[in-house]
């Protein structure tokens, strides 16, 4: 919402761009059959498209608006997201645009008894949260997408109608010059929330609805404190109301604010009502005083919803269509984008040959694992940040109590913010080696390391699996580099990485402090096998050849666990 | 004095059980049953000096603000 007279789009700070309808081939009588639909051009679908394109599949986006987000809405991107956006190679305009930070503060009765920090250090080339509005991140991604010759984003087309059998999905789609219908092999819904795919097929979410609702709203402010989470608990001013506030780009700041158990929702969102909290909170919590103005705001209501599955047939479910999660721990428009990234590269897979069908069924139980110990953790950070009965206020506000002089109870103010999920049990990850003591264990993500002043370990993945190889001076022996070769003959993607512990030739990173080594609970002759989407499908203190063969079956869906010889 | 404590993910545990048994309760019983709580887990500390360690610390907290 925005304030009186002015329009959804009329802005403080961002040029809302416009879309045009462009008139598609099938509207001119041609019969076309696409690879991949993708459902949504918000983050998550255009992130699906953009790693579609990174491996050569072209898709077609459909979206029903002419431009982006009415709202800043997600304005918290993780380490994870922004080395996902690296790979897709749009990584830049975020970093530039965005404010990276590292801690929050946690208020209770207007006096700080928390710091939290997050890991952060020399080796990472991100931080580990960039704050951005959701329009931004849009507009990064569309302007990279429009880019490429493998994309064809369809603005101002609303999907009306979805069908699938054996061979493909038949969508319907209506336009401001006539309904076509649009032929794919495979459909991507990335159409949020109240996602008509998920409409279409009849597929219930399950899960629950939280207690407590927040307004969150953007103003435009001139303050010079950090870039940092606050949040704050029983002020003077609103003793009932938890408070957060994050900083935005363009002198924006987001406050959300929780509505009593008694306050119509309705009635809050209506502009006097939102003002006048707005102005309680500026004044009396955050000291900022009056000279502020109201850019957007919106409602918000915690659920934890997912999908039993989220492969149907030929369609695989992801981001918000998947899963609702509460804002706490920013974790929906991040888990979005490592769906995107999973169920990108796997789709690749299958439409180049690389993979059977199967390998898809390996998306759901990944990222709905993924979803489920978010809800674990969400329901724990809800039931903190509102909660639901007198027995969790009471508790809540003892364990706050505590936590001003005493440091055991103030682990309770953490907010628990997103991690990568390990994929440990997935059908895909091999049992790991009982030789390391230390790395990121098979499911888990890569872990960056600095190698230069500009230069780290991620910046030099390949496009598909990447085998890091760590040994004193580079050299691979020749078995293993005639096997590698042998293996992208036959069109397998796989980029061979050399670490060495001293200088040595071209084409090997070298680690000069050793912190790649230990990092990676490192030894001459270990091998790390990492897939497209960076995490780890198995790792040998010391590799045998048939070993990586038997892994990158196992990583592709070629055997199921337990089928290998 | 005996410096072993809770773990937090016990704590945590503590925590939500707490929460829910207060609800179960009349809303005038709350002080009486955290008195016989408080009573209870005392006794189950061997050494006087934690316990009364840990009623300054609550005290703290209760004169906040």
């Amino acid at each position: 919402m925005r304030p009186a007279g002015k329009g959804e789009h009329d802005s403080l700070y961002f040029d809302y761009p416009h879309f045009p309808f462009v008139r598609p081939a099938e509207l001119e009588g041609q019969t076309l059959r696409h690879r991949v639909a993708i459902v949504g051009a918000g983050p998550v679908g255009v992130t699906a498209a953009l790693e579609l394109a990174r491996h050569g599949i072209a898709s077609v986006v459909l979206d029903d608006k002419a431009t982006v987000n009415d709202g800043s809405r997600a304005i918290c991107l993780s380490r994870h997201s922004l080395e996902i956006l690296q790979q897709l190679g749009v990584g830049t305009p975020f970093v530039e645009k965005g404010l990276s930070w590292t801690q929050g503060r946690t208020y209770f009765r207007d006096r700080e008894i928390y710091r939290f920090r997050m890991p952060h250090s020399d080796q990472e080339r991100f931080y580990p949260m960039v704050n951005l509005q959701q329009q931004y991140i849009e507009q990064f991604l569309i302007d990279k997408a429009a880019e490429s010759d493998l994309i064809e984003l369809r603005w101002q087309s609303v999907v009306t109608g979805v069908n699938q059998d054996e061979e493909g999905v038949i969508l319907t789609v209506t336009t401001p010059e006539g309904d076509y219908r649009l032929q794919c092999d495979y459909l991507l819904a990335a159409d949020g929330a109240r996602s008509v795919v998920r409409k279409a097929f009849d597929l219930p979410l399950h899960g629950e609805a939280y207690e407590g609702r927040y307004v969150i709203a953007d103003v435009r402010l001139n303050s010079n404190f950090p870039t940092e989470r606050r949040a704050f608990f029983h002020s003077r001013a609103m003793p009932d109301t938890t408070i957060l506030v994050h900083k935005q780009p363009d002198d924006i700041w987001r406050i959300d604010y929780q509505l009593g158990p008694d306050e119509d929702p309705e009635q809050a969102v209506e502009e006097a009502n939102t003002r006048a909290k707005v102005a309680l909170i500026l004044n009396e919590v955050l000291h900022e005083g009056d000279d502020w103005e109201l850019e957007w705001w919106s409602l918000y209501k915690a659920y934890t919803l997912a999908l039993d599955d989220y492969r149907h047939g030929r369609v695989l479910f992801i981001g918000d269509s998947a899963h609702l999660v509460p804002i706490f721990g920013v974790r929906g428009l991040n888990n979005g984008l490592a769906d995107a990234a999973n169920a990108g590269w796997k789709l690749a897979w299958v439409l180049k040959g690389q993979a059977p069908d199967r390998l898809l069924d390996s998306y759901s139980p990944e990222r709905r694992g993924a979803t489920l110990d978010v809800f674990a953790n969400a329901g724990k950070s809800t039931r903190f940040m509102t909660p639901p009965s007198c027995g969790y206020r009471l508790m809540r506000n003892a364990a706050l109590a505590l936590a001003v002089h005493n440091d055991y109870a103030s682990p309770f103010a953490d907010p628990r913010q997103v991690t990568p999920y390990t994929y440990a049990e997935s059908p895909l990850t091999q049992a790991d080696d009982a030789a390391f003591d230390a790395g990121p264990v098979p499911g888990a993500p890569l872990i960056n390391r600095r190698l230069g002043d500009d230069d780290f370990l991620l910046d030099h993945l390949g496009t598909g699996f990447t085998l890091l190889h760590f040994s004193e001076d580079g050299r691979v022996e020749s078995a293993l580099a005639e096997h590698i070769e042998a293996l992208r003959a036959r069109g397998v993607d796989i980029t061979l990485l050399r670490v060495a512990r001293s200088p040595a030739g071209e084409n090997t990173l070298v680690d000069v402090d050793g912190s790649l080594f230990a990092g990676y609970g490192a030894a001459p002759g270990t091998v790390y096998l990492a897939r497209p989407d960076r995490h780890v499908a198995a790792r040998w203190k010391t590799l045998e050849i048939h070993a990586l063969d038997a892994a990158l079956t196992l990583a592709q869906g070629w055997v199921l666990e337990g089928e290998q010889s | 004095m005996s410096n072993a404590t809770l773990p937090f993910a016990d704590l945590e545990q503590v925590y939500e059980r707490l929460a829910t048994t207060l609800d179960e309760l009349p809303a005038a019983e709350e002080s009486h049953f955290l008195a016989q709580l408080a009573l209870a887990l005392a006794h189950r500390v061997p050494d006087v000096d934690q316990v009364m360690a840990a009623i300054e610390e609550a005290r703290e907290g209760a004169f906040a603000e």
